[in-house]
């Protein structure tokens, strides 16, 4: 994809009306290897090349994709593009682009490509041995090696031409233990946008040894009760809260429509003090890291919230400009098979003061959360849901025995207003984060924190 | 421009570059589909996405070593590669015994998937139905006010496969469908209702019951009162249950069942759920939204009944999981595209109709909670079965609706939930993704609240 048919493609998108034009191109390859059950079950090879093209008309915006082998295929497309458009505006000529270099974030000392097949194998087995190992319960593993490769280009009518490498690597165990009737799983993963040399013997070992413990502590587990607790998410938990309870409520789409329980409250207190949440698409080698986003603006670290009070919502160029805000890089899409929305990159509750054993220690009676799981939020009411993986009674400050089956629901404007210890420390954790149909990865952050009182889903004896 | 090689031509292609490569069997896949959807705000067009998209996926089986590789570059040599990737690919993955392709011809049969046209017929028509879904909710109650997003959208697509084995056939298949999540305000109060549904042809799709069922939706949660923890029994709307019959749906599969994977092992014959319970998977079902006359390794599909008055009866198969468990296969090795690999997975997948008046069910009731929006449906674990979601509802006394609650859970086992069912409306409704089912009395679940 070079600049001259970046440029002839604008141009073919607005040869029939429409005031601005996009190309996004993408060349997509995968290597997926699943270890099950004892053995190397599947290897899967994959390319996928296409490009979207949007030209946007008043208030009209159209969206043409496919996968494209060379630059014919293209101008094919952005003529599809072009017959999309109304006829009869005024025409507007796309500015010659100018390749720029925007800087990554990321460090890739080894490409996952230059890495013999039989390496990659080699880790999964060990995960396998490692998790098989821990305890006779353990009756199944399942070990998945994923490498993802993303060449993209974004190009517009304003002349911005850029382009990104995201290297993305998920090594994923999965552990099945079982007591009697029981069959309780454990899960562990480890990703992020380095190159080949995060998955070391030693990293690749220890989540094997997490996902094998939790499946194992689980299976042993009273059922968790139902009712309202005093909480406290450890730091290990990672950072699922934060994206359900406040993070989508802060995207710019939303909030056009004034339909988040963030809306129009910029300036506003819409938490504890002690509360700060920072988006971060710059935080080196995280999964949700990327030199830019996909409409080509530079990745950024946005204050959303500074103790207690909204700044800023999470912007793409549409809804920062009806807004009137400044594009914080957090346009994504899933591929060029979708137009980009707002989205989180990575999200965390900035460390505070409390010594983290001492938050623990101040609850008499309550539930420590060591694992989150994944989550859901109704942006509308704020009402948010989040699945526990690892979690502890508290009794008298301190840890006693682990519960299974939990859930933790709140209303987010409401629970983090009442958050009243937050910790020095900070975990991260990383997911897949859906959104209208598209998965973005990300990853979330917090320290560990109190909730005085949250209803906590459960089972009643 | 270079020049586009017809399907057929593509999947030749790749054949020749099977039988070139010296490998013992292999298998080519190819799905070419086009689609679009219109996205409306304040009445007029907003986003109009029209998708192209065809590639292949290569699946090789050599010395019962099994290596898969798919891709979108459909020029001579990017097939070439593609089949040599999948050849590495096989040198990667262990052997196993029982690994096969397809060999038996498939039969002849039209199962009404497919409206010609779809594809050809103009934005606008398209927008009209978004629009009419709109309408229809702002008509069903004045407390709507916004709309989060309303789109109307269609697919057509074309599914060729062909193997080293003697197989190959084709189908084609059309879809189309309208969502909408609606908002509802009182005072300062805003609740969201979301509502879609798909069908194979563009006049089967009611644009008004989408608007109406959403606008329920939101209105139904206004005013919500707080609700103490407690145990009740549960009231599932059709939409509702599907979420949780979907939910079930991996304990089935042969897969999870050989490899410890499922609380369904080793219960062929037995009870596992009550006796007003059956379920049936049932791919052969004129204009089924998840209808096919082959599954994703090119084996014919099948109607079955998985569960019949409470009895297991059997598991759903691929190839490889048939062999290992001598039974034929059922034909639900299912495929998301070219560049997915099969997984098992159900096809037209329902609850079957019982005999009670939905209705009589609820009033039969002294207390209830009817079920309303569930959250975190996807974390469920299917390998536990234990779920614990969050939950907006309406309490019910006798079957009226006496108030809304929300930022509840509720909570349970898929196993204990199945045996738990002790009503079954003769309300069957089929809703996208082909999931169908009548409403549903759970006798007690706990409920998480105040």
């Amino acid at each position: 994809m070079s600049a001259r048919d970046a440029e002839h493609a604008l141009r073919t998108a607005l040869s029939r009306g429409g005031e601005w034009a996009e190309l996004f191109w993408e060349r997509h390859q995968t290597l997926q290897i699943v270890f099950d059950d004892g053995r190397v079950e599947d290897a899967i090879s994959g390319l996928d090349q296409g490009a979207g093209i949007r030209v946007t008309s008043g208030e009209r915006t159209t969206y043409a994709n496919g996968n494209v082998a060379d630059a014919d295929d293209l101008i094919a497309l952005a003529g599809r593009a072009a017959r999309g458009v109304e006829e009869g505006g005024e025409l507007h000529d796309a500015t010659s682009v100018v390749p720029d270099e925007v800087a990554g974030h990321s460090t890739v000392a080894i490409d996952p490509r230059d890495v013999p097949v039989g390496r990659k194998v080699t880790l999964l087995r060990r995960a396998d041995a490692v998790a098989r190992g821990l305890d006779p319960r353990i009756q199944q593993v399942t070990a998945t090696y994923a490498e993802s490769i993303q060449d993209v280009v974004v190009a517009n009518s304003d002349g911005l031409f850029r382009t990104d490498r995201r290297v993305r690597l998920n090594l994923a165990i999965h552990v099945v233990a079982r007591a009697g009737e029981v069959l309780e799983s454990g899960f562990e993963s480890l990703r992020g946008t380095n190159g080949f040399e995060m998955l070391t013997d030693e990293a690749v070992a220890e989540a094997a040894r997490m996902a094998a413990r939790r499946a194992v502590l689980n299976v042993g587990a009273e059922a968790a009760p139902a009712g309202t607790y005093t909480v406290v998410l450890s730091s290990e938990a990672g950072g699922t809260l934060i994206h359900e309870s406040v993070g989508h409520g802060l995207e710019a789409d939303l909030n056009l429509k004034g339909l988040s329980v963030y809306s129009g409250r910029i300036g506003e207190k819409v938490a504890s003090d002690l509360i700060t949440v920072i988006d971060d698409g710059t935080d080196p080698d995280k999964r949700g890291t990327a030199a830019i986003d996909d409409e080509g603006t530079p990745t950024h670290r946005t204050v959303l919230i500074e103790k207690g009070v909204l700044r800023s919502y999470l912007s793409d160029r549409k809804h920062a400009e009806k807004l009137g805000i400044a594009r914080s890089g957090n346009a994504r899409r899933e591929s060029f098979r979708f137009l980009p929305i707002c989205r989180m990159t990575n999200t965390m509750i900035a460390p505070g003061t409390s010594d983290p054993a001492e938050i623990v220690r101040s609850v008499k009676d309550g539930i420590f959360v060591k694992k989150m799981g994944g989550g859901q939020v109704d942006v509308v009411s704020g009402n948010f849901a989040f699945e526990i993986t690892e979690c502890y009674r508290i009794r008298d400050g301190k840890l006693a025995e682990p519960l299974r089956g939990a859930t933790l629901v709140g209303q987010g404007p409401k629970l983090m207003s009442e958050i009243d210890m937050v910790g020095s420390d900070l975990g991260y954790s990383t997911g897949t984060c859906g959104k209208d149909g598209q998965g973005a990865p990300v990853a979330d952050a917090q320290p560990t924190i109190r909730i005085p009182s949250v209803v906590v889903g459960g089972k009643l004896k | 421009m270079s020049e586009r090689m017809s399907n057929e031509a593509v999947v030749e292609r790749g054949l020749d570059a099977l039988g070139a490569s010296g490998v013992g069997a292999g298998e080519v896949f190819l799905k070419e589909a086009r689609s679009g959807s219109v996205e409306i705000k304040d009445g007029a067009v907003e986003n109009v996405i029209a998708r192209g998209e065809r590639g292949i996926g290569v699946r090789i089986l050599d010395a019962q070593r099994l290596g898969f590789a798919h891709s979108s570059d459909l020029s001579e040599e990017g097939i070439v590669a593609c089949v040599e990737q999948a050849k590495r690919m096989s040198g990667v993955t262990e052997p196993d015994a029982d690994l096969g392709l397809a060999t038996r011809p498939l039969d002849d049969v039209d199962l009404d998937i497919f409206q010609r046209g779809l594809e050809d017929r103009a934005v606008g028509e398209f927008a009209e139905v978004a629009l009419a879904v709109e309408a229809a909710a702002r008509q069903a109650d004045p407390r709507v006010t916004h709309f989060r997003k309303t789109t109307a959208s269609h697919a057509v697509a074309s599914t060729i496969i062909a193997t080293t084995t003697g197989v190959r056939a084709t189908y084609r298949e059309s879809y189309t469908g309208a969502m909408t999540s609606a908002v509802a305000t009182e005072g300062g109060e805003r609740q969201i209702g979301y509502h879609g549904e798909a069908a194979r042809r563009f006049g089967e799709l009611d644009p008004a019951r989408i608007g109406r069922r959403a606008a329920e939706r939101a209105t139904d949660k206004l005013g919500p009162k707080p609700f103490k923890t407690q145990k009740l029994p549960i009231v599932l709307d059709p939409w509702m249950a599907m979420d949780l019959l979907r939910a079930i749906a991996p304990l089935f599969s042969a897969d999870n069942v050989l490899k410890g994977r499922s609380l369904f092992a080793g219960k062929v014959g037995q009870g596992v759920a009550n006796g007003k319970v059956t379920i049936v998977d049932d791919a052969r079902r004129p204009q089924g939204l998840r209808s096919a006359p082959f599954d994703g390794e090119g084996v014919a599909t099948t109607t079955r009944t998985l569960v019949e008055a409470g009895v297991l009866r059997g598991y759903l198969t691929s190839l490889k999981t048939a062999r290992k468990m001598k039974v034929e296969p059922t034909g639900n090795a299912r495929r998301g595209g070219y560049g997915s690999p099969s997984r098992i997975g159900p096809s037209n997948y329902f609850m079957a109709a019982g005999t009670d008046d939905a209705a009589a069910l609820t009033n039969a009731l002294d207390r209830a909670l009817a079920i309303t929006s569930l959250l975190n449906l996807h974390t469920i674990d299917p390998v536990s079965g234990e779920f614990s979601l969050g939950a907006t509802g309406n309490y019910l006394e006798r079957g009226a609706r006496a108030f809304p609650v929300q930022g509840i859970t509720i909570a349970g086992n898929l196993t204990h939930l199945l045996n738990a069912i002790v009503g079954v409306g003769t309300d069957l409704v089929f809703g996208p993704g082909g999931l169908g089912s009548p409403t549903l009395v759970i006798s007690e679940l706990s409920i998480g609240g105040a």
